[in-house]
């Protein structure tokens, strides 16, 4: 198990196993490294992909921001921030692998992007677009579990049915880590910052999240919002229990909570339709 | 009160809340809440680009007709593994009051 275990973590880490990214990604990456690049600038390296800047802009109109009319990549820049552009051209990339073939788990994620949105707005959180990323994000450790060890997908799915556990526990009987685990590696991989691969790594241990623990609380809550009310399959049967110590962060209560669920089961009618316009397509 | 997808709506249902131009609460309104809508008006409503709205009752069943117990005994089924956590018996209470106030009974289920 512990060669599985490295194997994959090698297989992850490697960039070039990787699903190729498209060189936007890197240039976009470089130039917002540097402090003199503008944002005109790298808006015009994203519009230079035509593919790509339609997904930004799709995403970026998606339920889980809830922008409407983000019509151009600059309007994204500025108003989504340019790590959440970035985190956006690079999720999109992904996600328009796993669009066709895993569309449970794109729904799931598109959701429980839209949930966490909702929550940091009700808590009156800062950030909320880089909370909706994370939450957008939060089981990339799953695509990539599935893009690269096609058979241990299959065994943990039977394993979830055939003894009804949670996929965590079926990926670690069977390749010895766990989706959360693979999307923190994937993350630093992808030198995504910290406030996105905490929530990553971390959702369903936010215990273990030191350094933003309030995103990663809000991810946790909007990853089992969504399980609760049954939205998609994503292969998670049943509900995670949800830590104290995220309710505790954010100091929620039963009333907001209620609040919340009923936003958030608004919303879900909007992502679901949002992801039929898209698959019809 | 339900939300449904613009292609569901059927004439005969009863708009439960204004329409905004834009699917946007700060759009033009379009039409005020109580109207019935006819097949024109659905029309209508598409090339203005909306694609949600809400509608008394609630008039769509999807899957094959599934009723409140059924919906009912599925949330039983995920919560079944934690239900010993009392943050997930809340959650729990909670997600089931929602459900009973969104299926607004089974009362309003019409016969087809």
């Amino acid at each position: 198990m512990t060669e599985n275990r490295n194997d994959l973590k090698k297989i992850i880490m490697d960039t070039k196993t990787l699903p190729t990214l498209p060189s936007v990604i890197y240039k976009l990456n470089s130039l917002s490294e540097n402090d003199k690049s503008s944002i005109q600038e790298m808006a015009r390296i994203v519009s230079s992909d035509q593919v790509i800047s339609a997904r930004v802009l799709r995403l970026a109109n998606s339920p889980s921001y809830g922008f409407y009319r983000v019509s151009t990549i600059s309007n994204a820049m500025i108003l989504l921030g340019v790590n959440v552009v970035k985190s956006l051209a690079l999720s999109s990339s992904i996600f328009a692998i796993m669009e066709k073939d895993i569309v449970g788990l794109w729904e799931h994620s598109l959701a429980v992007g839209a949930a966490a949105n909702i929550i940091a707005r009700k808590l009156g959180l800062p950030e909320c677009e880089e909370i909706a990323t994370a939450g957008l994000l939060h089981d990339i450790g799953k695509v990539i579990i599935s893009i690269k060890c096609n058979n241990a997908e299959k065994d943990i799915l039977q394993l979830v049915r055939d003894r009804q556990i949670y996929t965590m526990e079926a990926e670690r009987e069977i390749i010895d880590t766990d989706h959360a685990e693979v999307g923190g590696w994937l993350s630093k991989c992808w030198f995504l910052p910290d406030k996105l691969s905490e929530p990553i790594a971390f959702h369903h241990d936010v215990a273990e999240s030191k350094n933003h623990r309030i995103k990663t609380a809000v991810v946790h809550i909007a990853d089992i919002l969504i399980s609760a009310s049954g939205f998609s399959d994503s292969g998670e049967r049943f509900v995670p229990p949800m830590q104290k110590i995220a309710w505790e962060t954010l100091k929620l209560n039963e009333q907001l909570l209620a609040d919340i669920i009923d936003e958030v089961e608004d919303k879900l009618i909007e992502v679901k339709n949002f992801s039929l316009e898209i698959m019809g397509n | 009160m339900q939300k449904i997808p613009l292609n569901n709506a059927k004439p005969g249902m009863v708009l439960a809340r204004d329409i905004f131009r834009g699917d946007s609460p700060i759009g033009i309104p379009v039409c005020g809440k109580g109207t019935e809508l006819t097949e024109p008006l659905i029309a209508r409503f598409a090339n203005m680009d909306i694609t949600t709205l809400y509608v008394a009752g609630h008039p769509v069943w999807e899957e094959g007709g599934q009723s409140i117990d059924d919906f009912m005994r599925e949330l039983d089924n995920r919560f079944s593994k934690t239900l010993q956590e009392p943050l997930n018996v809340m959650l729990h209470n909670i997600y089931k009051t929602h459900l009973i106030k969104s299926m607004g009974g089974e009362s309003d289920r019409k016969s087809e």
